[in-house]
């Protein structure tokens, strides 16, 4: 795993999950193209932030990450996900539902709505519609916070995709 | 454009695209907000798609330095070939606002659009030569079932001649249309011309 001093610029989320150690030729590859490596790093620090300002909590941001990767599947982001979830002290029954996809058994209905709206977009995301942000806002979501969520579903989304290549990538053996 | 192709529900014309949420107002929005929409697109101001992703201009930005260095940076892949991976994955999402707009880039790039015409019949059988066959097929792949992706595709691609740094600018090409095509597809619908 990459290491790095005290106060220094948070690590590279996928070349930490994905072991991809500076020096490697698929580091290399990476990086020769850093201006996409920053922003992916930006919006996962952007996504994963403590406050988000008016929006979503860093527990239901969480959620969505863990349940997208899940669905997708792509086992280290589920890994990783699960393991912030844990941290920030998650009810082991509402694990329990949503890895059984009782979303309807949750308690919290503004969580269920969510996890509803992240499952339409990752896994069949023509299907969503007017009447999916309709869902979300009767749940109390402001107009900001459904565009953030929708960014974050379309976002990881996009980070599962590039975790998959990456992975295949580094098993040949870059060269 | 040279002709039209309608196939599938899909189009190379000019579509307008329409916001279901409330877009930000440019008259109350703030300094940061336009800055924002003026370094996302030349025509981010009047696009419904950006005065919604506006209301958060922070992710907003960092999606479009993802977008714009993925989709223009110089050198590795070809553009063409960037626009041809685009246009297969928003068929394969039945993104068709995506679809047209990426394959007019396609032919204004390539000044062809025969390999459109397939990609919009059957993206299973698309391809005016090998290496775009395995292209496209990686395309699918990726966009459909990530979690089967593995050594054997990368060595595929090597075999059609892609070296790893253009392997990675298509997988970058395929991914960001997983994202770009979720926010077309959910936060609001295409406009056909004369609608």
């Amino acid at each position: 795993m990459s290491s790095t001093t005290a106060n220094a610029v948070a690590p590279d989320v996928l070349d930490s999950l994905l072991d991809i150690q500076p020096g490697t030729a698929l580091h290399g590859v990476r990086h020769a193209r850093e201006k996409v490596a920053m922003a992916t790093q930006g919006s996962h620090d952007l996504f994963f932030a403590d406050d988000l300002g008016n929006n979503l909590s860093l527990t239901e941001r969480t959620w969505v990450a863990y349940f997208a990767a899940r669905l997708t599947p792509q086992e280290t982001l589920r890994a990783y996900y699960l393991a912030s979830l844990q941290s920030q002290g998650i009810a082991p029954h509402d694990l329990a539902l949503i890895d059984a996809g009782k979303l309807d058994e949750l308690d919290d209905a503004r969580l269920a709505a969510i996890l509803r709206f992240t499952r339409t977009l990752i896994e069949s995301p023509v299907h969503g519609d007017q009447a999916a942000l309709e869902a979300l806002q009767h749940q109390g979501l402001s107009t900001e916070e459904i565009v953030v969520l929708a960014q974050l579903i379309a976002f990881l989304s996009y980070q599962v995709r590039l975790a998959a290549g990456l992975s295949a990538l580094s098993a040949t053996g870059a060269v | 454009m040279s002709e039209t192709i309608r196939s599938n529900g899909f189009t190379n014309q000019v579509l307008g695209w329409k916001a279901w949420l409330p877009t930000l107002d440019l008259n109350t929005a703030s300094p940061e907000q336009i800055a924002v929409l003026e370094e996302s697109h030349p025509q981010a101001k009047t696009s419904d798609y950006y005065l919604t992703l506006g209301h958060h201009p922070d992710i907003l930005r960092q999606r479009s330095l993802a977008f714009n260095a993925i989709m223009y940076a110089p050198g590795g892949l070809s553009r063409a070939e960037r626009e041809l991976a685009s246009t297969v994955v928003s068929r394969i999402n039945q993104c068709v606002y995506c679809a047209s707009v990426h394959a007019q880039r396609f032919e204004q790039l390539a000044k062809r659009n025969d390999v459109i015409r397939e990609i919009f019949a059957d993206p299973a059988t698309a391809g005016t030569s090998e290496r775009e066959k395995a292209i496209v097929q990686f395309s699918i792949d990726l966009t459909l079932n990530p979690a089967e992706i593995d050594a054997g595709h990368i060595q595929t691609l090597r075999e059609h001649g892609l070296d790893d740094g253009q392997i990675l600018d298509l997988i970058h090409a395929i991914a960001i249309f997983a994202w770009a095509n979720r926010l077309m597809l959910n936060l609001g619908e295409p406009v056909f011309p004369g609608a």
